[in-house]
This record gives structure tokens, C-alpha cells and sequence, in this order.
């Protein structure tokens, strides 16, 4: 294994030049420092009081794991160059097997200077990456930690870690229960440790004391989480001659599962993602879908079909200019399987699950944000109550508490009092509005109308006698932004017809806001 | 597991055949109170295209629509990007159970609604265009063998053939608004089914649409029989 340790990546990430004493810390601790707080003897575990004793002029940082794991990834995606088989074990650690680039590069210390070379133009001066390379991951991270010098490498010849370790005390296994009774029992190195027979370890100290043991030994605990995808899952059709029409890939997506799932299902997978990737002549296209939930064999042909439809019927500039050539089927992510409920006599028994593959359904057809959902909003208006979010950002099979009319708890004064109107416009059209002397009503400032509200006329329909009304209910709305600020005053009326109308005067226009029909 | 396993072995056609019968006045939903009486069935049947019309129209279908759905029923609403969602939830549609397609697009409406009428329980639609016979055809079908309901927000105006469920509401007056003063609070209304399936053709009910508390409840007078005029 390659480790590859930024020992200042926690004072890095929060941009902090390392020359300047700075010391990030969690519950108090430090559990990193600058070079230059180093210099001043603030070192890693101390007490934040103790590290500001030592020198008064160090900033304190909290950790921000987030903010550093995001900085770290260029690193990481740098090393992707040597091998795909990249891990990502924390922020400012990461490390990936050597079998491979090791013979690639011509030995392990080709490999270590390959892996110096590589890291640190995207360091650019940020930190020192220190590189170690030995048997299991915890040799070599601590070979990494034992890299003094700023680019240095340590490379542990294969099947020399657990002398490499032997030297090294107790407590860097990280395990400060089991590392305290240890020490006390005398044994202070990993190597004192190690030579204790792993049946009496394991009878005194159960599963953790054996895997502590195994570090202790140069072993792994387990083989790492690598970043490759499920390949023996992959299927791939070639069309000769290429493939025109959307039902030839179809068919080919429709077999997918009958072709892959019988290799797949003894193992117990449930694929979550789905990646097809389509070679046309020239170009070649990938569409990922995720999905929040496993998908069940025909799904997933279905969704294929989907995708492959909504690419072939893209707009002119999306579309591909040839045939379909070959077509990769690749699950994207796999999980196991934990079963499955399904309705007694083949009914419906999880409707979200059935909503939510018509909702990928046409959003393949229509875009990502073609279906919404409705959601609470405050307001006063009819139409700013309710909020449309896409369907692609909320788990339709969840409790939304926004859809609940008590989503919205904060009173608005001028609001319009219930009912609700039934028919809303989303660009409301102006109307002519008059009172009794002809003369298109007013409304002042305070509210005050010039004159009672006589007739209406909507679009080139016929005028309409107001038999009744309410109102004006002036709105001033966002005064503190010269941008949104809008001022307005609304109106319920009846006309003689028996229908009512919400209407609004802005600017000395009307307009029709929303119908109660 | 046996069972599973069964069951995997037969053939849709099969498990079809040998699903518990239901008479066709089981599977009806269930509609408001009020409006029983236009509904020979009990209720609205499953399968089947309803339209409304008239003014007060879009209230008299989110009441129908909030009775049928029940809590655990799914609306979709495409291309009537108009349709009040605050007042849907006054008559007490679950606004977690809607999904809104608000611009389908000419070309693509007929797949949209045909997709939705295959996993959700109501789809609510207001063409901007008229539906051709083909595609009218293949939609009702659609929801006949998926039991679910075509909605239509504009009566039907749109559609090449009758509806099998149509009401049509008249306004009475509005309560709670002066001149001047109080705010619109409730609405008198008389709904009349004149569909051609509805089976209780020029019946009457006199509602309130909606009532003080937001909901459709029947108005004291209740059915009012359509009595023929003598003519000369």
C-alpha cells in the first residue's frame, strides 16, 4: 500500500499561510498545527490553553471535515492518474494498493518519487505530503508519519512492517482503552504487543484486541474500499450495422436484466444507479441516472429505455448524428438486497415507489424539472402561498412537513382571507375597472378608494355590473429592497353573474389575479 | 417463500383470472355526502373520464377530487399551471400526494398523461388544444384498464367524446361580502349531472361550494327532482 499523509491539511483547508502559527482543534485538543506553531512547541494533542501558553499569538481553528475533504479532492483525483484504484481514508490521507504501479513504475521507490511528483503541484506549496509505502495500510501511513523530511518517502521492504513497527509505542494504535490497560500491563511497543500469541489476545481482549493485534503484526484489518465499479455487472450489445431506431437498443436494455441479474441475484445485489453509456460512430454519450431507491429487474430496464429515449429524441443539438454503435449497460452503485414487499394478489403495495419511477419517467421525456411538488410558502397573495419545488429533490415516499397548511406558522398581515380562489394566473392580464362615473377607480396610499367600484370588463368579454366587494386591502411589500418592492392593493368583487374575482391595482393598473371558480 | 416462488411461475393473464371478483358498484370511490345523489353508482366509478363545468367548476372538482383521493390516493395535475393548490388544500386534497406537470408540451402531453394514468389515481388535465380521436381513444382506455380517473378541469370542451361523469354547477350567490365590507366566506351553489353514463340525468343537488368550514356540505334544500313543464 501507498499512503499519502498531508500532516498540515486542517490548517490548510482553512487557508491559513503556514507561516503563521495556527493549531486546528476538536473538544479542545489540537489535533493539527502549523509549521510555524510547531516552532513556538504547540504540538498535536496538547490542550488548546496549554498550545495558546505556549504561544500567545496562534489562531485557533475548529475542524471543518467537510471543508477539507472537499479541498482534498483535487489530490486525490491527481493520483487517479497513477491508478483508478484510489482510496480516500480521511481528509489529508489517501492511499491506493501498489501491486500494480509498483511494477508499472519500475519498484516502489520509482513509485514513491512518481506518487512526490504528482501531489505536489496540486499541493502548490500548501503542506508537505509525506509518503509511505509498506505491507497494510497501518504500516504505511506510519511510514508516511515517519517521512520527516518535507517531500520525503519511506518505503518498507515487502514482509519487513512488523519489524518496521516493533519500535513503535502502544498508543499509535489509536485505541486509548486498550492501549492504557497495555501499557500497564508493561507492554509499551507494538512489538512487545505483536509477539503475544493471538489466541490469548483474542480469549483476553475479544474482537478488538485481535484486530489491534493484527496491526500490530503488519496485517490489515480488512482489504480497503475501492472506488470500481461492479464490472462482471456490466453488459455491453454491439449493433452491426448501427443501431437507428429506439426500440433495437430497447430490446437490448430489456434483456439486461435476464442476461446480468441471474449472476447477480445469488450474491443478493440490488442495483441503485445505472450508467449507459452509448457509443454511436463518432461521438459517444454517458447518461448517469441515480435512483434514491433499489430498482427491481424490469425498472431498470425501463429506466435504460427512458434514458435512451430522452437522448435519441434530444433537441437538434443534443441528438446524436449517427447510430447507435454499442450500447454499455453499467450498474453505478450496488447494494445488498434486503428484500422487497410485494402486494398479495400483485396489487400496488408501495405507491411512492410506483410514482416515483413515472416521475423519472417523464422528466426523461420532459427534463429534470418538468414534474414539481407543491410546498407551503408564506404570503399574502394567492399565488405566492404555494411554492413549487422539483420532484427530483424530495423523496416522494417520506413525511414532507411543508406540505401541511401548519407549515406556515408566521402570520401575514393582508393576507387574503379563505377561501382560497381555485384558479390562480400565473401572469395575471390587465382588466378595466370603473366606477360609477366612468372613471377607472383609484386607490390611495391609505387605502381609500376614489370611488365605489361601478364596472368590470375582463379581457374583450362583455362589461359586468360589481354587485359586491371587499376591500381594497392595500400590500406593501418588500420596502427595504428598491429591486422586489412592490405596492398594490387588492379587491374581492362579485359580478352581476355570480362570479368573483380577486383583482389588483398596481402602478393605476388593474389586473386579475386569480377567479374563485 | 414457496409462495413467491408460486406465484412468480404464473402468468399475468392467470393471476387476472383468478383475483377476487368485485361487482362494478364496489369498485366505485368514494364522492362527497352532498353529492350522492347525482352518483346511481355511490360513487365515482373507477376507470372512468369525469369532467366539470360552469362557473364554480374548479371548486366542485378539488371537492370531488379531495373525497376520492382520501389520504393515501395520488392527483397529478398537467398543463393547468393555473390550479390553485391553496385552495385544493382547503377542500382538503393532500398536497403530499400531488404532483404538478405544468408545461407538458404539445408533443409530448399524450405520453405525459398516458404515464401518469398508470400509477397515480387521478389525472387532472386542461388542454390548451383539442385531443385528437386517436389519442382521446388510447387515454380512456388507459384508464379503464389501470382504473384510474381522467379529470377534466375544462368540462370536456377539448375532448372528442362525451364524458362518462359530468357536472355542471350554477352559482346561486356568495355569502360574507357587502359593498364594501366582510370578505367572500361562502358560496350557494346547485350541481347538475348531465353526463351521459351518469344515470341520473337534469338531478340536482343544492350545495354550499364551498361552506363556512371550506368544504362542500350539502345547503338545506337537498335534491330538488327535476319536474317537467307543461308546454301550452
Amino acid at each position: 500500500m501507498v499512503v499519502v499523509w498531508c500532516p498540515d491539511w486542517p490548517v490548510v483547508a482553512w487557508g491559513i499561510p503556514l507561516d503563521e502559527p495556527a493549531a486546528v482543534v476538536v473538544a479542545n485538543r489540537v489535533v493539527a498545527t502549523s509549521p510555524a506553531a510547531r516552532d513556538e512547541g504547540v504540538e498535536v494533542g496538547q490542550r488548546r490553553r496549554d498550545a495558546q501558553g505556549r504561544c500567545p499569538d496562534v489562531a485557533i481553528l475548529e475542524r471543518d471535515i467537510d471543508r477539507e475533504s472537499r479541498l482534498f479532492e483535487p489530490v486525490a483525483a491527481a493520483l487517479e492518474a497513477i491508478t483508478p484504484e484510489v482510496e480516500v481514508a480521511g481528509a489529508g490521507l489517501v492511499g491506493f494498493p501498489t501491486k500494480g504501479p509498483s511494477r508499472f513504475f519500475g519498484g516502489d521507490q520509482a513509485l514513491a518519487e512518481q506518487v512526490g511528483l504528482v501531489v505536489q503541484p496540486v499541493l502548490a506549496g500548501r503542506g508537505d505530503a509525506r509518503i509511505g509505502i509498506a505491507d497494510g495500510v497501518f504500516a504505511a501511513r506510519l511510514a508516511a508519519r515517519s517521512a520527516r523530511a518535507a517531500r520525503g518517502h519511506v518505503v518498507i521492504e515487502p514482509g519487513q512492517s512488523p519489524e518496521f513497527l516493533a519500535g513503535f509505542g502502544i498508543g499509535t494504535l489509536g485505541l486509548p482503552h486498550l492501549s492504557d490497560v497495555l501499557v500497564r500491563l508493561g507492554l509499551r511497543t507494538l512489538g512487545s504487543f505483536a509477539a503475544l500469541n493471538a489466541a490469548d489476545v483474542s480469549g483476553r481482549f475479544g474482537q478488538e484486541g485481535l484486530l489491534a493485534h493484527r496491526l500490530a503484526r503488519g496485517e490489515d484489518q480488512h482489504p480497503p474500499d475501492l472506488r470500481r465499479p461492479a464490472h462482471d455487472l456490466a453488459v455491453t450489445w454491439a449493433f452491426e450495422p448501427a443501431a437507428e431506431r429506439i426500440d433495437q437498443c430497447a430490446f437490448a436494455a430489456k434483456r439486461w436484466p435476464t442476461t446480468s441479474m441471474p449472476r447477480s441475484t445469488p450474491k443478493g445485489w440490488r442495483v441503485f444507479g445505472l450508467v449507459s453509456r452509448l457509443r454511436p460512430k463518432r461521438e459517444s454519450g454517458t447518461i448517469v441516472c441515480g435512483a434514491t431507491r433499489a430498482l427491481s429487474a424490469a425498472a431498470l430496464a425501463d429506466r435504460a429505455r427512458w434514458q435512451l429515449d430522452g437522448w435519441l429524441n434530444a433537441g437538434a443539438g443534443g441528438r446524436p448524428s449517427a447510430g447507435v454503435a454499442r450500447l454499455t449497460l453499467l450498474p453505478d452503485e450496488v447494494v445488498p438486497a434486503t428484500g422487497r414487499q410485494l402486494g398479495f394478489w400483485g396489487g400496488r403495495a408501495d405507491r411512492a415507489d410506483d410514482v416515483t419511477r413515472v416521475v423519472a419517467r417523464i422528466q426523461a421525456m420532459l427534463g429534470p424539472e418538468s414534474v414539481s411538488v407543491p410546498e407551503w410558502r408564506g404570503g399574502r397573495g394567492p399565488g405566492e402561498q404555494i411554492g413549487l419545488i422539483p420532484a427530483a429533490a424530495v423523496d416522494l415516499g417520506e413525511a414532507r412537513p411543508a406540505t401541511d397548511a401548519s407549515w406556515v406558522t408566521q402570520p401575514w398581515p393582508g393576507q387574503i382571507p379563505r377561501p382560497a380562489p381555485a384558479k390562480v394566473f400565473d401572469d395575471p392580464a390587465p382588466i378595466q375597472f370603473v366606477g360609477p362615473s366612468g372613471n377607472a377607480v383609484t386607490v390611495t396610499g391609505r387605502g381609500d378608494m376614489s370611488e365605489p367600484p361601478g364596472m368590470v370588463q375582463f379581457g374583450r368579454g362583455r362589461w359586468l355590473r360589481v354587485v359586491s366587494w371587499a376591500g381594497p386591502w392595500p400590500a406593501d411589500e418588500r420596502w427595504w429592497d428598491p429591486l422586489t418592492h412592490r405596492r398594490r392593493a387588492r379587491m374581492q368583487v362579485v359580478c352581476e353573474d355570480g362570479s368573483a374575482h380577486l383583482v389588483s391595482i398596481e402602478g393605476q393598473t388593474w389586473w386579475l389575479e386569480a377567479t374563485y371558480t | 417463500m414457496a409462495l413467491r416462488a408460486a406465484r412468480a411461475e404464473l402468468s399475468p393473464e392467470l393471476i387476472n383470472k383468478i383475483r377476487p371478483v368485485t361487482l362494478a358498484q364496489e369498485r366505485v370511490l368514494p364522492v362527497p355526502e352532498a353529492l350522492l345523489p347525482l352518483f346511481p353508482w355511490g360513487g365515482l366509478p373507477r376507470g372512468s373520464t369525469v369532467g366539470v363545468q360552469g362557473s364554480g367548476s374548479w371548486s366542485l372538482a378539488m371537492a370531488l377530487m379531495a373525497e376520492s383521493l382520501g389520504s393515501q390516493g395520488w392527483l397529478a395535475v398537467v398543463g393547468a399551471p393555473s390550479f390553485g393548490l391553496a385552495a385544493a388544500s382547503g377542500f382538503g386534497i393532500r398536497l403530499d400526494r400531488v404532483l404538478v406537470v405544468e408545461e407538458p408540451g404539445r408533443s409530448r402531453w399524450g405520453a405525459v398523461v398516458s404515464a401518469l394514468l398508470e400509477s397515480v389515481d387521478m389525472v387532472a388535465i386542461d388542454p390548451d388544444a383539442a385531443v385528437g380521436a386517436r389519442d382521446a381513444r388510447r387515454l380512456a382506455a388507459r384508464a379503464r384498464e389501470q382504473e384510474s380517473i381522467l379529470f377534466h378541469l375544462d368540462g370536456g370542451k377539448s375532448w372528442p367524446t362525451g364524458l362518462d361523469t359530468s357536472l355542471s354547477v350554477d352559482i346561486e350567490g356568495w355569502v360574507g361580502i357587502g359593498q364594501g365590507h366582510g370578505h367572500l366566506q361562502a358560496r350557494q351553489a346547485n350541481v347538475r349531472a348531465v353526463g351521459r353514463r351518469s344515470g341520473a340525468p337534469n338531478r340536482s343537488v343544492s350545495v354550499w361550494l364551498p361552506g363556512p368550514d371550506g368544504r362542500l356540505v350539502a345547503a338545506p334544500a337537498n335534491v330538488s327532482e327535476f319536474r317537467p313543464r307543461l308546454v301550452g
